[in-house]
């Protein structure tokens, strides 16, 4: 089960993401479990493997603006970095970038879980 | 608004009814719930999860929802196309719209799309998104309002109000740029109106509007309907207004060209510190000039306008010294009965003279329409009655006579409901009888109001006054009418008698007149005669009396007197 500690531990700025949800505690906690469990996740890391930028840009896109409102700081930053380059076509191996980004995905669903 | 007026008609502070409502287009469970978080403690939110499910929000509750916040990213459509598609109907145009995006080269894209403001993701703290939606439905709601009250609901052009405004801006950004004030109006809307229905007319101001639109809008000219029929354009110096003319009027009719007309005032180029409604007023005042002509349709407001506005102006100014300080004369015209071989003094007519300190005697053809006008002419016709009646009292102890005077009672007074009072107590108190004040109502007051009119004077009438149908053959008195009507003494109107002799023609026509008065058996007095030869033609035509510079120029009371002295009882005039 996440708490405020579980996600300061992880490196979520939980004021900054309390703060938007109106300082309400059930609520951030609910949405941040409800983002970990989106199952854009898993679709991003199909989508590397084809190399289809375009949906990944779609995904990684909807995951950022998620992440980052609430401010999962160690997500949202590699997602968006991810973003830029399925944005701008970049040729790179996106596996390794979206494996990273599970990897603490998954880091924070143990906790949930 | 969503918020409903009361019964009780005073309308609620905003907030203090129903919540308004802001429809979130968001596809993220996350965010969306994040907003709703935000928002909902202010107002109603109205969540739809893609483009789809935004379109039947707005397709069915368009006219409830107060600002739309919206997401650029949805799975079936961008949000940019949705908000155009928001933007190019009339129903959910003016709904204001929020760009919800991380994106900042959306941001400036989606201003240009029409959206009002954006925020970014992450979101800003609830208080910074709370401020902007509200700060946003504010401005929108009173954009709505002035959008409402700035245009005239038939043409869509400005309002009078915000046309003066916004042409004031005008001046302050082009501060250089050469302007001309315009007024349109058209001639008889009236009968338009009555000739080809009420819609026709609409039809017809509507594209006067979109004319006046088409042909100055491109160059920064603005323009508002004063009123029914009347434009007011603000533009650039035009160079050819016959051409401006030609192409509204043809723009109105189209092939019914002859149906209108429009006369066009011009204020050109007028200075700038001349206040915006002065140039107006201005071009009002030259597209009058022409009001009744069918040869001329454009008047230019020019200096001579400028010098008589200037000289109306003071005369106005001044009028209540002029009162207060007896500038006001009044002058007696003798009347003299031709029945009997050598003419006999029977009457005058009081006529006021201004006596300016400065500007010397002013005409009264100048000062008596310009208080016609604004009903300064009550004040000073009563003025003028209560030296007559002083004066005739005055004569009276004197001479151990009366000399009959008629006073103008003009049009406006015959609407006064205390015009019989006025005149009774008038009389009463200056101890005449009332036969000794006889009352001149110009024929054409008949016309205007004739029920009451007629009602008034048969009052008059019945107390004693003595009623005199001034002007008689100016106006477009039906004989018919003129049978019925209550009066006492015909005067024939001093212009169509020098009209009479200088055509020589039409003396029949004067013989006609004459034998009218004798058929409704009222005696007639002829004004303006001038010459021996026009007084023994009416003479011989049968006229009673006369009036005239033949006999004499209208003299202050003091010069009159020598009629009276030389006159009453023998009567026998000195230069006849």
């Amino acid at each position: 089960m996440l708490t405020l500690e579980t996600l300061r531990a992880f490196g979520a700025n939980v004021e900054e993401g309390l703060q938007r949800c109106v300082g309400m505690e059930a609520l951030y906690l609910k949405l941040t479990d409800k983002a970990i469990r989106d199952p854009a996740f898993e679709e991003l890391r199909e989508v590397a493997e084809k190399g289809d930028l375009d949906r990944g840009f779609e995904l990684a896109h909807a995951l950022k603006g998620v992440t980052a409102n609430l401010a999962l700081t160690p997500l949202s930053v590699p997602i968006g970095e991810i973003t830029e380059l399925f944005r701008n076509k970049t040729d790179t191996d996106y596996r390794p970038l979206v494996s990273a980004i599970l990897q603490k995905r998954d880091e924070l669903l143990s906790k949930a879980n | 608004m969503i918020d409903m007026i009361p019964e009780n008609g005073i309308p609620t502070e905003p907030g203090a009814g129903r919540k308004r409502k802001i429809l979130v287009v968001e596809d993220e469970f996350v965010n969306r719930e994040i907003l709703n978080a935000m928002l909902e403690p202010e107002y109603e939110v109205i969540s739809a999860v893609s483009g789809a499910d935004a379109e039947t929000v707005l397709r069915l509750r368009a006219g409830e929802i107060s600002l739309v916040l919206l997401d650029l990213n949805l799975p079936d459509r961008h949000g940019l196309d949705i908000l155009r598609e928001m933007k190019e109907e009339t129903r959910t145009a003016k709904i204001p719209v929020i760009v919800l995006t991380s994106d900042k080269e959306a941001e400036v894209e989606c201003l240009n799309f029409g959206a009002i403001d954006f925020i970014p993701k992450p979101y800003p703290i609830p208080k910074v998104v709370q401020a902007r939606v509200r700060r946003t439905i504010e401005l929108s709601e009173d954009r709505d309002l002035i959008r409402d009250t700035e245009r005239d609901h038939l043409t869509g052009l400005y309002t009078r109000e915000y046309f003066y405004r916004y042409a004031a801006q005008c001046d302050v950004y082009n501060p250089d740029v050469p302007t001309d004030a315009l007024v349109l109006d058209v001639n008889h809307f009236q009968m338009v109106n009555e000739r080809f229905g009420k819609q026709y007319a609409d039809e017809v101001l509507i594209r006067i509007g979109r004319a006046i639109v088409a042909l100055v809008g491109a160059s920064g000219g603005i323009a508002c309907r004063r009123s029914a029929d009347t434009f007011l354009v603000y533009c650039p110096h035009l160079t050819d207004y016959p051409a401006f003319l030609d192409a509204i009027v043809t723009a109105a009719c189209g092939d019914d060209k002859g149906r209108i007309r429009v006369r066009l005032g011009v204020c050109a180029e007028a200075e700038k510190s001349v206040e915006m409604q002065t140039r107006f007023d201005r071009a009002k005042i030259a597209a009058d000039t022409v009001r009744g002509s069918f040869t001329e349709c454009i008047a230019f407001y020019d200096s001579a306008m400028h010098e008589k506005e200037i000289y109306a102006e003071r005369l106005l100014d001044e009028f209540q010294a002029a009162i207060d300080g007896k500038q006001f004369s009044v002058y007696f015209q003798p009347k003299f009965d031709v029945r009997p071989e050598k003419p006999v003094l029977c009457g005058a007519e009081a006529l006021v003279r201004w006596i300016h300190p400065e500007l010397g005697v002013i005409s009264p053809g100048i000062f008596i329409p310009l208080f016609e006008n604004n009903g300064l002419i009550r004040i000073l016709d009563r003025y003028v009655w209560r030296e007559t009646v002083r004066q005739i009292a005055e004569w009276k102890r004197k001479y151990g006579r009366t000399v009959p005077v008629s006073v103008n009672v003009s049009r406006i007074d015959m609407l006064d409901p205390d015009l019989v009072g006025t005149l009774r107590d008038l009389v009463t108190k200056g101890g005449l009888a009332f036969g000794d004040l006889h009352l001149e109502i110009t024929e054409s007051a008949y016309t205007e109001n004739a029920r009451q009119i007629i009602s008034t004077v048969n009052e008059l009438r019945e107390i004693g006054f003595v009623i005199e149908m001034d002007d008689f053959g100016s106006g477009y008195s039906s004989l018919n009418m003129i049978a019925t009507l209550p009066i006492d003494v015909l005067k024939l109107d001093m212009v169509f008698i020098r009209s009479v002799f200088r055509e020589n023609g039409n003396l029949r026509m004067l013989k006609v007149i004459v034998e009218i008065a004798e058929t409704l058996s009222v005696p007639m007095i002829a004004e303006g005669v001038e010459t021996a030869e026009q007084l023994n033609t009416l003479r011989e035509m049968g006229c009673d009396m006369v009036q005239g510079y033949y006999f004499s120029p209208p003299k202050p009371a003091a010069d009159f007197e020598k009629f009276i002295g030389d006159r009453l009882p023998t009567g026998k005039p000195a230069n006849v």
